[in-house]
């Protein structure tokens, strides 16, 4: 026991956060999960998940050089922790679990 | 080059209410830099601040199946507790009259228009006498 599952938006961030590795910060992530996962993002629900994140030791958060093109406010990067690949991996392994044996899914779509 | 300036009421709401909302401004900031509709970012600021409003910020949610609670739990609990809501005493806050406010009106009432407090008077004995039929009235029928 004591194996962390993911929500399928807090996987989400997490993966984009590890594809983006050093420039991972809010717009960013939130651009990822658009472009590549199909999903519209508000940026202060992707927050509100990486807040929890955090608060779970799932991330961890540098602030970084405010910037003129970001009115004078900094960055916030995230990094996702050991702890959080962990989570990563076993809300992989529970879904493809899931995923084996369902009829309905082995049909592939022409 | 020109640099477009985001919309400053959108920001300045988004640090009022939203006091560590800095890299959200930010990050809002650089994207309507890149082309992003003033509709786009009041849509941003108000979904954040409806975000934080249904989430209580020192919630303690684990994720399902956490054998540990998050690192930082006792603090938010002492800053819970210690937390407290100010008090308008000016009475120049646009939320609502403050106290100050409330003694400035009953003392223009009092100086410009005295009828007004036998109105109110007049007023709230006719609601006690109001409610005082209904309940003998409901009484009656349910006897």
């Amino acid at each position: 026991m004591g194996r962390q599952l993911l929500t399928d938006f807090e996987l989400m961030i997490l993966l984009a956060a590890l594809r983006l590795g050093d420039e991972a910060y809010g717009v960013q992530i939130a651009r990822q999960i658009e472009e590549i996962g199909g999903r519209r993002v508000l940026l202060g629900a992707a927050y509100a998940a990486l807040d929890r994140l955090e608060a779970n030791g799932l991330v961890s958060s540098t602030i970084g050089n405010p910037t003129s093109e970001r009115g004078g406010r900094a960055r916030r990067y995230f990094r996702v922790t050991p702890r959080g690949l962990r989570a990563v991996r076993h809300t992989r392994d529970a879904l493809v679990a899931l995923w084996q044996g369902v009829p309905q899914l082995e049909e592939r779509s022409p | 080059m020109t640099t477009r300036r985001p919309p400053r009421l959108a920001l300045a709401v988004l640090d009022r209410w939203l006091p560590d909302s800095s890299p959200l401004a930010g990050d809002l900031t650089e994207e309507f830099e890149r082309g992003r509709s003033r509709r786009w970012f009041w849509w941003q600021v108000l979904a954040a601040l409806g975000i934080a409003a249904f989430r209580r910020s020192d919630e303690i949610r684990p994720l399902r199946l956490v054998d540990l609670q998050p690192v930082d739990a006792q603090e938010r609990s002492r800053r819970r507790l210690l937390r407290f809501e100010p008090v308008p005493l000016t009475g120049t806050g646009l939320p609502g009259i403050g106290g100050l406010g409330v003694v400035a009106l009953a003392l223009l009432v009092t100086l410009l228009a005295p009828v007004l407090w036998f109105a109110l008077v007049a007023s709230m004995l006719a609601g006690i006498a109001l409610g005082v039929v209904i309940i003998a009235w409901h009484r009656r029928r349910a006897g």
